[in-house]
């Protein structure tokens, strides 16, 4: 039994980890919270219906129409919302914040309109499909879930650390000014963040389609809120806390649903940040350097 | 004896950017404290102010133990600062600023200042008389109205003073108070100390332009590399060897005729 | 004549703006000492919930119940306050969002006090609570040639009023004076704050607090302006909401946060017409105002500019010749 919520823990919290790795790109670059990272997210989802349940078309393509569809999303965030703020005279930390929201409000009431505000429902030929070892049951979604995850998170390792873009990307978090003054074209690496980490999103919500079966307008908000919650664990900006975080989170939910109440399922997120923030400003897995948190 | 610092030590990490240093400042003096750049000096500040805990030593302030107090109080018992780099409440006017250096020389609060009771408008108007007279001083009393960040360089370097002189402070500490000021800004200030110091407020005081510091001040100490390296009256200090080695070897253009 | 001028719906979404107005200042408060908290939403669930739980459980008078909705939720201010001073910017900004979100998850699993999501219905009405108290002493609304309901709702919008009234002033006296300054300063550097002698623990804690109040006490109108009150009026969209009205209106002075509570209340209803597309241009008039006026419609340079006007239109202004605020 433990086993087998533990592997519905970690199907969730890899798809949390995946949509908290998009906050954390862009917290990370450009040191703003991507308020509408969660509706994007929650396109991606919408996409995902679109093409496996009204056109009937291969999950494949469902994946590349998302990713299609959030990279765009993505490039005119950073052109609308993110682009005209910067390095502009007394623009206020908190204005990309409340522009980013801005956006989140515009998509949320943009996907009423488009797709309508109820439940779709996310159709996939092997919903059903199970695997049975021992006495445990594991669905073939779930680990086609868990495969993805690990094969996107393993790809954005592998491309910050080893490719050209992904350490003029590293070098424009670590310090824009002197990135650029080394040669990054920072304004390219900073689209680039943005898109990138809309296209995990729209991946995530795929996946999160695939894993409840459905899909409404209303996931962005809660997926976003959790989104935040895991960044704050696993230290803002930092990608192996994103991703431990997501984990940790999807465990520590699945086990409260099935051994707690499951109604405060969507507070534990909530409560552990503030326990973070007031013990550990630096998330779990962050460096601890005196202005953190400040 | 206002001030009185015993073998004060501060570490940072490992790294120790004020090593046993002692020295007392007595009533009514205006004492300098030199050193080349990365001596110490502000680190002495933001210690005296307790902005920072001493690793180890004691300060005393006009015999009462000030170390482990928090900032504001320290204010509140009679030292106040300026710092090197302006920090002047920008958005505010003029005549604000100089409001809030008199806060803790005030007590309203929520409700007598929403109701404007007696005591509170006496106080209110105590305040505004202090801050003008203030702002006299230090020649401002044009500019009441003006936004602190609109201000020339050298009147923000008085707004400062004025700021700090609204808490009746007993020891006034002035963090290179002459810097980026011209020839005649920096005659008006030593005006202005020596106008402070009459006024019975002791001064202690951070700067580079060594012509001003020995004109102005009746002892001086020389920190180099944390350490007290000499300490007594501008004469003395001008014909100490250690500390003429120290400036000519260590910052040849930068310091002595700052 | 009265009564053909006042129409309930009218007077239903002027009690929406004057209870919105209280939570613009309610955010500003905070704002002002340089903390940016997103709780506001969840303290005014917190009054909501306490004075309809007093009211309709134990028959607290609808007033009592309204004053210590707004004090419980000042306490929770107090209690998340001192922790949340470890707390700054962006962090603090996400540290008090959860804490609504975890209000609002209380509200609807504490299904035996809070009646769960359904929420409570039955709460009194403030407006018709007065109107029975009145017509027991022989008051008839006729006399003003109103009916009834038209009655109600405009002794809630001047219960509401005077309200308003009583805190615009309240605030704009404490800003004016010592403790205004104080959380001005701190606002602007907190360091050189401390240095000048404030104590910036007590300050900032005030005015978390102040705003805790003022979010709870806003709540607690909102249950006895509804009579009914469910966890998502608490949830996250409201603390978006709030902080909105406080951003587009203009964050740094108090009539941004009125203007603008006044403004996105009205607005949406406006545009009723084009309803099925409202909140996307409520949306897009955010991204908008962030890239061409990032510190809201009102900020001090255009109040000087009023002043100036009214100045110059008394014919009192005499120009000192001293650049003022540019």
């Amino acid at each position: 039994m433990l086993l087998e919520q533990l592997i519905n823990g970690i199907t969730l919290g890899s798809i949390y980890a995946i949509v908290a790795l998009g906050f954390t790109l862009v917290f990370g670059v450009l040191g703003i919270i991507n308020m509408a990272h969660g509706e994007i997210f929650m396109f991606g989802a919408f996409i995902g219906v679109i093409v496996t349940s009204v056109m009937g078309l291969p999950l494949w393509v469902a994946f590349i129409a998302a990713i299609a569809v959030t990279a765009v999303l993505g490039y005119m965030l950073e052109r609308i919302a993110l682009r005209p703020l910067r390095g502009k005279q007394g623009v206020s930390h908190l204005a990309p914040l409340i522009s980013t929201i801005g956006v989140s409000i515009l998509l949320e009431n943009l996907s009423h309109h488009l797709f309508g505000a109820g439940n779709q429902p996310f159709r996939n030929a092997f919903a059903e499909i199970q695997i049975q070892i021992g006495s445990i049951t594991i669905y073939l979604v779930q680990i086609l879930i868990f495969v993805i995850s690990v094969a996107l998170m393993l790809a954005l390792s592998y491309w910050l650390s080893k490719t050209k873009a992904g350490k003029a990307l590293r070098a424009t978090a670590e310090n824009l000014e002197t990135a650029s003054l080394l040669g990054v074209n920072t304004k390219r690496t900073i689209t680039t963040t943005v898109i990138i980490a809309s296209v995990m999103g729209g991946i995530a919500g795929i996946l999160v389609g695939m894993a409840f079966n459905s899909v409404n307008p209303q996931m962005g908000l809660s997926m976003g809120l959790k989104g935040l919650a895991i960044i704050i664990l696993g230290g803002m900006g930092n990608v192996k806390g994103a991703m431990a975080g997501g984990l940790l989170l999807g465990i520590a939910e699945t086990l409260i649903v099935a051994y707690g109440d499951s109604g405060y399922r969507d507070a534990v997120a909530f409560i552990t940040i503030i326990f973070i923030l007031l013990l550990r400003p630096q998330g779990l897995f962050g460096k601890n350097t005196a202005e953190s948190g400040r | 004896m206002v001030l009185e610092l015993k073998n004060v030590t501060k570490n940072f990490g490992g790294i120790s950017a004020l090593t046993d240093v002692s020295f007392t400042i007595n009533e009514g003096e205006i004492f300098g404290l030199i050193g080349p750049n990365g001596a110490g000096k502000t680190t002495m500040f933001n210690v005296i102010t307790n902005m920072f805990l001493p690793t180890s030593g004691e300060i005393n302030f006009l015999g009462e133990k000030i170390s482990g107090t928090k900032p504001h109080k320290i204010t509140d018992k009679g030292i106040c600062r300026t710092f090197q780099n302006i920090r002047l409440f920008s958005q505010m006017t003029v005549l604000e600023n100089v409001l809030v250096g008199r806060h803790c020389r005030s007590k309203s609060g929520v409700f007598s200042s929403v109701f404007r009771t007696k005591s509170q408008q006496s106080e209110e108007a105590m305040t505004r008389e202090a801050a003008t007279e203030l702002l006299d001083l230090v020649g401002l009393s044009d500019y009441e109205d003006v936004i602190a960040e609109n201000l020339a360089y050298g009147q923000q370097r008085r707004l400062e003073i004025a700021r700090a002189l609204a808490s009746n402070p007993k020891l006034l500490l002035l963090d290179e108070p002459a810097a980026g000021m011209n020839e005649t800004e920096t005659e008006n200030l030593f005006d202005l100390i020596k106008e402070v110091q009459k006024k019975g407020v002791t001064v202690l005081l951070i700067e580079h332009d060594m012509p001003f510091v020995m004109k102005l001040c009746d002892r001086i100490t020389v920190l180099n590399f944390g350490k007290k390296l000499a300490e007594g009256t501008p004469e003395e200090i001008q014909n100490n060897k250690d500390v003429i080695e120290a400036y000519l070897g260590s910052e040849e253009d930068d310091d002595l005729d700052a | 004549m009265l009564g053909e001028l006042l129409n309930p719906y009218h007077l239903q979404i002027v009690s929406f703006v004057l209870i919105n107005i209280i939570l613009g200042i309610s955010i500003y408060i905070t704002l002002s000492s340089g903390q940016l908290s997103l709780g506001n939403a969840g303290f005014m669930g917190i009054g909501a919930y306490t004075s309809a739980l007093l009211t309709i459980n134990f028959e607290v008078p609808i007033i009592l119940g309204i004053i210590l909705g707004a004090l419980v939720a000042g306490i929770f201010g107090i209690l998340i306050g001192i922790p949340a001073l470890r707390l700054s910017g962006v962090y603090l900004a996400i540290a008090t969002l959860g804490f609504g979100e975890v209000m609002r998850v209380i509200f609807v699993n504490w299904e035996s006090v809070t009646q769960g999501a359904i929420g409570l219905s039955g709460v009194p009405h403030l407006g018709r609570e007065v109107f029975k108290t009145l017509t027991a002493i022989g008051f008839d609304p006729e006399i003003l040639g109103l009916k009834n309901n038209q009655f109600i709702y405009l002794i809630v919008v001047s219960i509401l009023l005077l309200i308003n009234i009583f805190i615009v002033w309240f605030f704009v006296r404490q800003n004016k004076s010592r403790v205004g300054r104080a959380f001005a300063a701190i606002k602007m550097d907190e360091k050189a704050a401390e240095s000048m002698g404030i104590d910036i623990t007590y300050y900032k804690v005030l005015s978390f607090t102040q705003g805790a109040l003022l979010a709870g006490f806003a709540g607690a109108l909102y249950a006895h302006v509804m009579a009914y009150i469910s966890p998502a009026d608490f949830a996250y969209h409201r603390a978006i909401e709030i902080l909105i009205f406080s951003v587009f209106g203009g964050s740094e002075v108090i009539w941004g946060a009125i203007f603008g509570a006044a403004f996105m209340t009205i607005m949406p209803e406006a545009l009723r017409f084009i309803s099925e597309y409202r909140y996307m241009i409520y949306g897009a008039i955010l991204i908008l105002m962030m890239a061409f006026r990032p510190q809201g419609i009102i900020d001090v340079s255009l109040l000087q500019w009023f002043k100036k006007i009214i100045k110059f239109r008394k014919g009192t202004d005499h120009g000192t010749g001293i650049k003022k605020r540019h």
